[in-house]
C-alpha cells in the first residue's frame, strides 16, 4: 500500500503528464508547493520503487504500477469534487482542497458506491475527465471494451454492460429474464447451425437467439 | 374466495395448481388472445375456493402477451390472495416477480417450491429471516410430493394483510415516482399509487390507458429526461435495482452461494450437439411414431371392437327401424361420430398427448427447439415451430392449437398452413400405409413422404419470401433434464383432451349426420357426379374416389373404409391399381384438413384465413395429383 505522500506525488505527475510528455521537477515542486530539492529526492525514491521512470533533465513519467495508483487517487479526487460540488453544495477552490485530503481516506468500495450514486459522472466540476475505474466491470459506462454476447467464446464469463435495443418490448423481455447490467453470464454453449447461445444466468440456463445476442453488450471477465 | 397462482415459468406452478385443485379444471383462452390460463376449485373445510393459474411470466410489465394476460386477470378478478410460486433453488431471480406483486398491493403469500432440491443442494434458506425481510408468509413446499400444500392453502385463505416491503429505486427514480404519485388520486386506482407511478414511468399500457393525459405526458417527459441524463432507458435501471435487491436478500438468507450450482453441464449435453442431437431426435420421433401406430392401433382395435359388439348394433337397429332416410341418417351419423371418437381421439390423440406432455416435462423439447432454431430461421420460422410440427404428425388439431407458442400471428398462420398442407397426420399416415404401403410397396409410400417433405421446405421458403417478416428471436429457459411427474402428465393431458373434444366433437357430429343423411337418401353419389370427368381424366381415379375425398373431410382414415363399403369388396387392390393408389394417397395427404382442424383455424385465425388455407391445400392436392397422373402416363 502506497503512503499518502507517494499517492500525492503520483497524482501530481499524472496530472502533469495527462496530455503527454514528462513531468519536470520544477513543475512538480510548484504544483505541490515544496522545494525542488526535496522533489528530486522523492523522485529518486519513487524510481527505486518502480512507480515512475525518472530521467535527469527530462523529467518523470509514470510506470504502470504508479499509473494505476495515480489514476485511482485522481479518480477518487475528482469524484469527491463532484460530490462536494453537486451534493454538498460547496463552491469554488475549497472543493479541490477538501478533496485532496479526503481522497486518501476513501476506500475502494466507497469510491465505487459514490460513483454509482452519482450515476457515473464523466467529468469533475472543472470539466476535467474522471479516470475510469480499473476493475469494477459493473460500471457499464466506464468500460468501453464491451463486445456483443455473440462474440464471447464458449466457457468464457462476461458481465452484462448494456443493452442496445430501441424496441421496448424486446428490451423488457430481456431485462425480465435477468439480463440486467452488472449480472454475470457464463457462455455455456453456442449451438451450431446458427442456433442460440446458451448461457448460465443467476442459476438458470437461458437460450438466447444469436441475433438477440448481438443486442446484449458484455465485458469479458479475465 | 379466489386465489391466483403467479410465478416464473418452470417453477412447478402448474403442479401446485393440480395439487390444490384436483381434476375439476377448466382451461380457457383469455378473450381476444391465444394465451391460456386454467381455473379450478379447491375445497377447504367445507369452503370452495376458486384457484386461477396465471400464465407463467418473468414480470408484470405487460410487454408480452403472457404478461398482459396475467396483469389483466389480476386486475379484473381481484383475487383475495396471490400465491407467488418461487423456485427455492433459484431464489434470486424468482424474487423479482414477487417484488412486483408486493408493489402492486396484493395480499401475497409465497410458496417456496422445490424445497427438497434446495436442501439437497445444501442451500440452507433461512425462511424465518426471509419472512421478516419481506414481511409476508413464506411456505416451503415440495409440489412433486404434495408437501406443504395444505399449509399453503390454509395460509392463503387466512391472508388478509399486505406486505409493507418496498424496493428502493435509485434516488432519481424515487423522486420521479414521488412526484407522479402526488398528482394521482387514490380513489381512481385499485393498486397503490406508487405502483401506478412506477408503471407510468415504464410505459405500461394497462396503466397509461387509464391515467389522466397530462400525467401521461409528464411521465413520458420524465422518461426522456432520464434517458438523456443517464444514457439508458429507465426500465433498465428499475429492473437492475430489483435484481440488485433480490441478490442482496438472497445472499442474506442463504449465505455465500446465492444460487444453486447446476450440476448438469450444458456444454456436454448430447441433445444439443448436431452430430448426436439429430440422431437422438430422429430416434425419439421414431419412438413416438411407433408407439402411436402400435399402442394406438391396439387400443383402437379393442375400443372399436367392443363398440361394434355392444352399442353399434343398437344404433343400427334403431336406424333400420325408423325406415325414414333422414332419421336413420341422423342416428347413423351419431353412431359414426361416437365411433370416430373411440377410434381416433382415445387411442391416437390421447396417447400422443401423453407422450407430448412427457417430452415437454422432461425438458427435452426445449433442447430440440434450441438445436433446430438456427436451421428453422432459414425457413422463416422459429425453433419453437418444431413442436407444432411434431404434434402435427399426431393430429392437426392440437398442432394448430400449439402454434400459439409462436411469436406473431403471421408466424402462427404460416406454420398452421405448413402443417395442414405438408405434415401428414396419423389418419393420413394410415391411408398412405394402408393403401400404397400395403399394396404398391414401401418404396412408393416413402416417395410420398419425400414429396411431402420437399413440399414443406419449398412452401416454407416461398411463404417466407412472400410474406415478409422477421421471426422473433428465441429467448427461453433451458431447464435441466428431469423425470416427468405422472400427475402433471395426467392433468395436462386431461385439459388438452377436453379442449380438443369441445372443438372437434360438435363439428364431427353435425358433419357425420349431414353426410350420412345424404348417403341414406342416395343423393351423395349424384351430388358428386359433376366431379366424375375431373376425377377420371385429370387425376386418373375412379369417380367413386370423390366420395372418399369428401369423407376425408370428416375422418381421413374412414376414407379407405368408405371405398371398401361402397364397392362392396374388402380388397382395396380390386378398386384401385397401384398407380391410382399412389395418386389417391398423395392427394389425401395434401388435401384439406379435416373439419375439426378447419374449426380450430377459424377459432384461431378467423374465417378468411381458414378458408384461404383450406382452399390452397385443396388446390395444391389436386394439382399435385394431376401432375403425378400426367407424369405416370408419359
Amino acid at each position: 500500500m502506497a503512503s499518502e505522500i507517494t499517492e500525492q506525488y503520483l497524482k501530481v505527475i499524472y496530472k502533469l503528464t495527462e496530455d503527454g510528455g514528462a513531468a519536470k521537477t520544477n513543475d512538480i515542486a510548484s504544483a505541490m508547493d515544496i522545494a525542488p530539492a526535496s522533489v528530486t529526492e522523492m523522485l529518486h525514491k519513487l524510481d527505486e520503487q518502480r512507480y515512475i521512470k525518472h530521467e535527469p533533465y527530462k523529467g518523470a513519467v509514470l510506470r504502470s504500477k504508479g499509473m494505476k495508483i495515480a489514476r485511482k487517487v485522481l479518480r477518487k479526487h475528482r469524484l469527491l469534487e463532484r460530490f462536494l460540488a453537486d451534493f454538498v453544495g460547496i463552491k469554488g477552490r475549497s472543493t479541490h482542497e477538501q478533496a485532496c485530503k479526503m481522497e486518501h481516506a476513501l476506500t475502494d468500495e466507497a469510491e465505487h458506491n459514490l460513483c454509482q450514486m452519482m450515476h457515473r459522472p464523466q467529468e469533475c466540476p472543472d470539466g476535467k475527465k474522471i479516470p475510469k475505474c480499473d476493475k469494477a466491470l459493473t460500471c457499464e459506462k466506464c468500460t468501453s471494451n464491451d463486445v456483443p454476447l455473440s462474440e464471447v467464446r464458449e466457457g468464457q464469463r462476461a458481465v452484462v454492460s448494456h443493452l442496445v435495443s430501441e424496441d421496448r418490448d424486446e428490451l423488457c423481455s430481456m431485462l425480465a429474464m435477468g439480463f440486467v447490467p452488472g449480472s454475470e453470464v457464463l457462455v455455456e454453449k453456442k449451438v451450431s447451425m446458427g442456433g442460440p447461445i446458451i448461457v448460465s444466468l443467476k442459476g438458470t440456463k437461458v437460450a438466447i437467439a444469436r441475433d438477440r445476442g448481438k443486442l446484449l453488450h458484455v465485458v469479458k471477465v479475465v | 374466495m379466489e386465489i391466483a397462482l403467479a410465478g416464473n415459468p418452470n417453477v412447478g406452478k402448474s403442479l401446485i395448481f393440480s395439487r390444490l385443485t384436483g381434476v375439476g379444471v377448466v382451461s380457457a383462452n383469455y378473450p381476444g388472445t391465444t394465451v391460456e390460463f386454467s381455473e379450478g376449485r379447491a375445497k377447504f373445510m367445507g369452503m370452495t375456493v376458486t384457484v386461477i393459474d396465471l400464465p407463467g411470466t418473468y414480470s408484470l410489465a405487460g410487454n408480452t402477451d403472457d404478461e398482459r394476460v396475467a396483469t389483466k386477470l389480476l386486475y379484473e378478478r381481484r383475487p383475495n390472495t396471490v400465491v407467488a410460486v418461487l423456485d427455492g433453488t433459484r431464489l434470486e431471480r424468482n424474487l423479482v416477480l414477487l417484488f412486483e406483486l408486493i408493489e402492486s398491493g396484493y395480499n401475497v403469500v409465497a410458496a417456496l417450491n422445490m424445497y427438497d432440491i434446495a436442501r439437497k443442494n445444501k442451500l440452507n434458506i433461512d425462511v424465518a429471516r426471509l419472512e421478516r425481510i419481506l414481511m409476508m408468509p413464506i411456505i416451503p413446499t415440495v409440489a412433486t410430493k404434495g408437501e406443504g400444500i395444505d399449509s399453503l392453502l390454509y395460509t392463503s385463505i387466512q391472508m388478509r394483510r399486505r406486505s409493507r416491503f418496498q424496493v428502493r429505486y435509485d434516488s432519481h427514480i424515487e423522486s420521479m415516482v414521488t412526484e407522479l404519485a402526488k398528482n394521482l388520486k387514490e380513489e381512481d386506482w385499485e393498486i397503490p399509487l406508487r405502483a401506478v407511478a412506477v408503471r407510468m414511468l415504464t410505459g405500461d399500457s394497462n396503466v397509461v390507458e387509464k391515467a389522466p393525459e397530462e400525467l401521461v405526458e409528464r411521465a413520458a417527459r420524465l422518461r426522456e429526461e432520464f434517458k438523456e441524463g443517464h444514457g439508458e432507458d429507465i426500465v433498465v435501471h428499475i429492473q437492475r435495482d430489483r435484481f440488485g435487491e433480490a441478490g442482496r436478500i438472497a445472499k442474506e438468507v442463504i449465505g455465500q452461494a446465492a444460487t444453486a450450482k447446476t450440476k448438469k453441464d450444458i456444454a456436454k449435453d448430447l441433445t444439443l450437439r448436431p452430430t448426436t442431437g439429430i440422431p437422438i431426435l430422429i430416434g425419439v420421433l421414431a419412438l413416438v411414431f411407433v408407439t402411436l401406430v402400435f399402442v394406438g392401433g391396439a387400443i383402437e382395435g379393442v375400443l372399436v371392437g367392443s363398440y361394434g359388439a355392444s352399442l353399434k348394433p343398437i344404433f343400427e337397429d334403431i336406424a333400420a327401424d325408423t325406415g325414414n332416410n333422414i332419421t336413420s341418417g341422423i342416428v347413423t351419423g351419431i353412431s359414426l361420430s361416437i365411433e370416430a371418437m373411440l377410434a381416433l381421439v382415445v387411442p391416437y390423440i390421447l396417447v400422443f398427448y401423453v407422450m407430448l406432455s412427457i417430452l415437454e416435462d422432461t425438458g427435452y423439447l426445449v433442447r430440440v427447439v434450441s438445436l433446430l432454431d438456427g436451421l428453422m430461421h432459414k425457413f422463416g420460422l422459429h425453433g419453437r415451430a418444431v413442436i407444432p410440427m411434431v404434434v402435427g404428425f399426431g393430429c392437426n388439431v392440437p398442432a394448430i392449437m400449439a402454434t400459439k407458442a409462436m411469436g406473431s400471428k403471421r408466424e402462427q398462420l404460416i406454420l398452421a398452413a405448413l402443417i395442414t398442407i405438408a405434415i401428414p397426420c396419423s389418419a393420413q399416415t394410415a391411408i398412405i400405409i394402408g393403401s400404397v404401403g400395403k399394396f404398391a410397396g414401401a418404396q412408393w409410400a416413402l416417395l410420398i413422404y419425400m414429396i411431402l417433405l420437399s413440399t414443406l421446405v419449398a412452401l416454407g421458403i416461398a411463404l417466407h419470401k412472400i410474406i415478409k417478416f422477421e421471426p422473433t428471436g428465441l429467448i427461453c429457459e433451458v431447464p435441466d433434464l428431469r423425470m416427468p411427474s405422472a400427475r402433471q402428465t395426467a392433468v395436462k393431458t386431461y385439459i388438452r383432451i377436453k379442449e380438443f373434444l369441445l372443438i372437434a366433437f360438435p363439428l364431427l357430429l353435425v358433419g357425420s349426420i349431414v353426410l350420412e343423411t345424404l348417403l341414406a337418401m342416395g343423393v351423395l353419389l349424384d351430388l358428386l357426379e359433376p366431379a366424375r370427368p375431373f376425377m377420371e381424366n385429370i387425376l386418373g381415379l375412379p369417380a367413386i374416389a370423390a366420395v372418399a375425398l369428401v369423407f376425408g373431410i370428416l375422418r381421413k382414415e374412414m376414407a379407405l373404409q368408405m371405398l371398401i363399403v361402397l364397392e362392396g369388396t374388402s380388397d382395396l387392390s380390386e378398386i384401385l391399381e397401384p398407380g391410382q393408389m399412389f395418386r389417391f394417397a398423395l392427394v389425401m395427404a395434401v388435401f384439406m384438413p379435416c373439419l375439426a382442424a378447419f374449426a380450430v383455424m377459424i377459432k384461431q385465425f378467423g374465417i378468411r384465413s381458414a378458408l384461404a388455407v383450406t382452399a390452397s391445400s385443396i388446390a395444391l392436392a389436386l394439382v399435385m395429383g394431376a401432375i403425378a397422373n400426367a407424369l405416370m402416363h408419359l
